[in-house]
């Protein structure tokens, strides 16, 4: 936690992905392969247990701490259930659960899913379908939020458990489950006054890894408007193109904020109180996701055809953006939580609940 | 690409003491005041809550004691400003004085300006406009003809500014002028002057806006005589100096928060349950988190001394988007359906007219994204 930690995480995160990750390596992911050595990667760059306490293995750093790994998912596109990981391995090492090996997937019961249970204590069951499931076929395992608060985890190689291979606009896996009463092999409480702690991480995630693709397709577009000539001189001359390009910088800087801010507010091992959280998530997840929109359409404006061919990189970045922004609850979906929240405080809470980034009203 | 990145901004506990102090105090002082008149925010004005504001150490916060200043930080000042703005509390006096012309007359003059019009400022007695653009300047500020001539007397000062903003309540001007000629640069030659607005050859004539108010003017100068000492920093140095300024004056809170009487208004109408309202009012309230933190991270930047232009003309870029959205928001939440004479009519007419100003105040909407294309290196 200490900055020199952080450095540290920083630099682990720009060697791994810079080195590691290439468009070779997109591609091979892209068409159903999963990368073991990247995975294997960045197990041993202690990523993947990075959040989670040391009990579990894990380092308990804070969000902050691991901006540069999650915005570095996004930054490099990097093909891996790494972020899935991380937050699945926090929430079931804060339960006080034993982290399991390999890939975790994450679920939310109630979004995207008729998960129910039956039930109690150790014979807990789960049966439904869930789709949706970022990284499922790869997962070893899934970390289940269950609606009354609890953590579940189910072992999605066991007898019952069946996975419909599906792809996000990315081309990652966006697998449907289907559970036939599966027994969960833990569950236990993770704590968090944080409602929906796998939905609300998981848009954090998400928020972060945004953050790092619209760089990337803000560096992208910003080298290509300097390389480019047309009319014996670089497209970035033109006016029109730099004030699209500056609008693009202006929102990619406040997702930026936006995600920096959402990350200082996150539950963390050593700080699992964060009365801010559900707030600068929401509103990170709303800001990035209009980000992402906006910045997509002026990166490929700005690149013009090229970009829009495979060969051309651009897509990895504004593919990952679109599937990205409609993940773990769409920036309508986090605008209407906060929307009705605000409206419910009316104008006299409104400020006061600005300053202090809290509702006193749930939903 | 590193100038565009913004640190976030943290607020030590202090500030929460004093967060408190000030809505205590605006909850007695705004108690009375209609939406219609917050709805001005730090476009409205009145001498009687500036004095207050001074009486309660808000003016002139962060500067040094020996100008009568009060010593906090940059952080405290940042919490009072937003309290202020947020309660569309009449700030409108004492406004430039105490964001920019104050910083000004310490940088470049501190021991002949400085010592005789600060402790003035800090007291809420001494109101300043900024004479800058020109019938012929506007964007292009250094084109600008109103010229100073150096005489034994002092300078000498003719021609025109237009849109000066309180040209009519301001007892002080900070005059750009043109002092040298334009040399091949084109920034060359320019010099800034502290003027009394009483002196004599000053004609100030109102402009009326499209909300049929008298908030800028028209200035006229016949002859008009400054003395030596009034000239501000160094001659032929104007054009940086204001450059230092604009920083101050594009990162404000007050970029953000210039609708915020409508959106408090919109909330009391909305519906809850009502996904079209729940879903357009909870974009606001991001856009709102977002651009107060990024607002808070120039504030830090502020302090600790660095340069945050470019991080200045993002803000102000993207707080422009925010404040001008919210009009047609309401529009298309509650337009045709407001009652007559409702406080949500007078903030959405008001609102409405004043929106247009807010990508043209303080620099264009254009000339900021130039100056973010200067920063990406395009330009």
């Amino acid at each position: 936690m200490s900055g020199v930690t952080d450095n540290l995480i920083e630099q682990s995160a720009q060697r791994l992905f810079a080195d590691a990750v290439d468009k070779d390596v997109r591609e091979r992911v892209e068409g159903g392969v999963f990368d073991a050595r990247l995975w294997g990667l960045a197990v041993d760059s202690g990523f993947t247990l990075a959040l989670a306490g040391e009990a579990a293995g894990g380092i308990g750093e804070s969000w902050s701490a691991v901006v540069p790994i999650l915005h570095g998912i996004g930054h490099w596109q990097v093909p891996l259930p790494l972020a899935e990981t991380m937050v699945g391995a926090l929430l079931l090492s804060m339960a006080g659960l034993p982290v399991p090996e390999g890939p975790i997937a994450l679920i939310e019961q109630g979004h995207g899913n008729d998960l129910r249970t039956t039930g109690s204590g150790p014979m807990l069951k789960l049966s439904g379908s869930a789709t949706h499931v970022a990284w499922a076929r790869h997962a070893h395992s899934a970390v289940v939020s269950l609606a009354d608060g609890a953590l579940a985890l189910v072992d999605l190689r066991a007898a019952g458990v069946t996975c419909t291979e599906r792809l996000d606009a990315a081309r990652m896996p966006s697998d449907t489950l289907r559970l036939e009463a599966t027994r969960c092999i833990a569950h236990g409480s993770h704590g968090l006054a944080l409602a929906q702690p796998v939905w609300s991480l998981g848009a954090l995630a998400r928020s972060l890894m945004m953050v790092g693709a619209l760089e990337s397709a803000l560096e992208q577009s910003v080298r290509y408007a300097h390389e480019r000539v047309q009319f014996g001189k670089p497209i970035g001359r033109n006016q029109a193109l730099q004030q699209q390009l500056a609008l693009m910088a202006g929102d990619a800087a406040a997702a930026r904020m936006a995600a920096l801010a959402a990350a200082a507010d996150a539950p963390c091992i050593a700080q699992p109180d964060a009365p801010a959280a559900a707030f600068s998530i929401a509103a990170a997840k709303v800001r990035c996701g209009e980000a992402a929109t906006r910045a997509c359409g002026i990166a490929h404006q700005v690149h013009g055809a090229i970009g829009f061919t495979r060969e051309h990189p651009l897509h990895f970045a504004t593919r990952r953006l679109w599937a990205w922004r409609e993940q773990f609850g769409s920036d309508a979906h986090w605008a209407g939580r906060l929307g009705a929240l605000a409206i419910t405080g009316g104008s006299r809470a409104f400020w006061p609940a600005l300053t202090r980034r809290r509702f006193d009203s749930v939903l | 690409m590193h100038g565009l990145r913004i640190s976030p901004g943290l607020l030590p506990p202090e500030c929460e003491a004093l967060r408190g102090e000030v809505r205590a105090f605006l909850a007695e002082a705004m108690a009375d005041v209609p939406v219609a008149k917050r709805v001005r925010n730090w476009s409205g004005s009145n001498p009687e809550f500036t004095r207050k504001m001074a009486a309660r150490g808000w003016i002139g916060m962060t500067w040094p004691k020996r100008y009568g200043g009060h010593e906090r930080s940059s952080l405290e000042r940042y919490v009072v400003l937003e309290e202020m703005l947020a309660a569309g509390a009449p700030v409108g006096a004492h406004w430039v004085a105490d964001r920019q012309s104050g910083p000004l007359l310490m940088r470049y003059s501190p021991d002949v300006l400085a010592p005789r019009y600060v402790p003035q400022i800090v007291r809420g007695e001494a109101y300043f406009c900024i004479g800058m653009s020109e019938p012929d300047s506007g964007s292009d500020l250094a084109s600008i003809r109103t010229k100073a001539v150096n005489t034994n007397e002092g300078w000498v000062i003719n021609g025109r500014k237009v849109w000066t903003s309180r040209a009519h309540q301001a007892h002080h001007m900070i005059i750009l002028v043109r002092t040298g000629d334009r040399s091949e640069n084109r920034h060359a030659g320019l010099s800034q002057l502290l003027l009394d607005m009483k002196t004599p050859g000053i004609t100030v004539r109102p402009i009326i806006n499209q909300l049929n108010q008298h908030d800028f003017n028209e200035v006229t100068f016949d002859d008009v005589l400054v003395p030596h000492d009034h000239l501000i920093g160094s001659e032929g140095e104007g054009w940086k100096q204001v450059g230092a300024e604009l920083a101050f004056e594009r990162s404000g809170p007050e970029r953000y928060l210039s609708s915020t009487q409508l959106l408090l208004e919109m909330l009391d109408a909305a519906d809850a349950a009502n996904p079209r309202h729940a879903v357009a009012l909870g974009r606001v309230v991001a856009h709102y988190a977002t651009m107060r933190q990024m607002s808070l991270g120039v504030a830090g930047m502020l302090a600790r001394g660095e340069n945050p232009a470019l991080a200045a003309a993002l803000v102000k870029d993207q707080g422009a988007l925010v404040e001008q959205a919210m009009p047609d928001l309401a529009h298309d939440l509650f337009g045709g359906q407001v009652a007559p004479d409702s406080s949500l009519e007078h903030a959405l007419r008001y609102t409405t007219l004043a929106a247009p100003s807010f990508s043209l105040r303080g620099g264009t909407r254009e000339i900021l994204r130039g100056i973010i294309a200067k920063g990406l290196d395009l330009r």
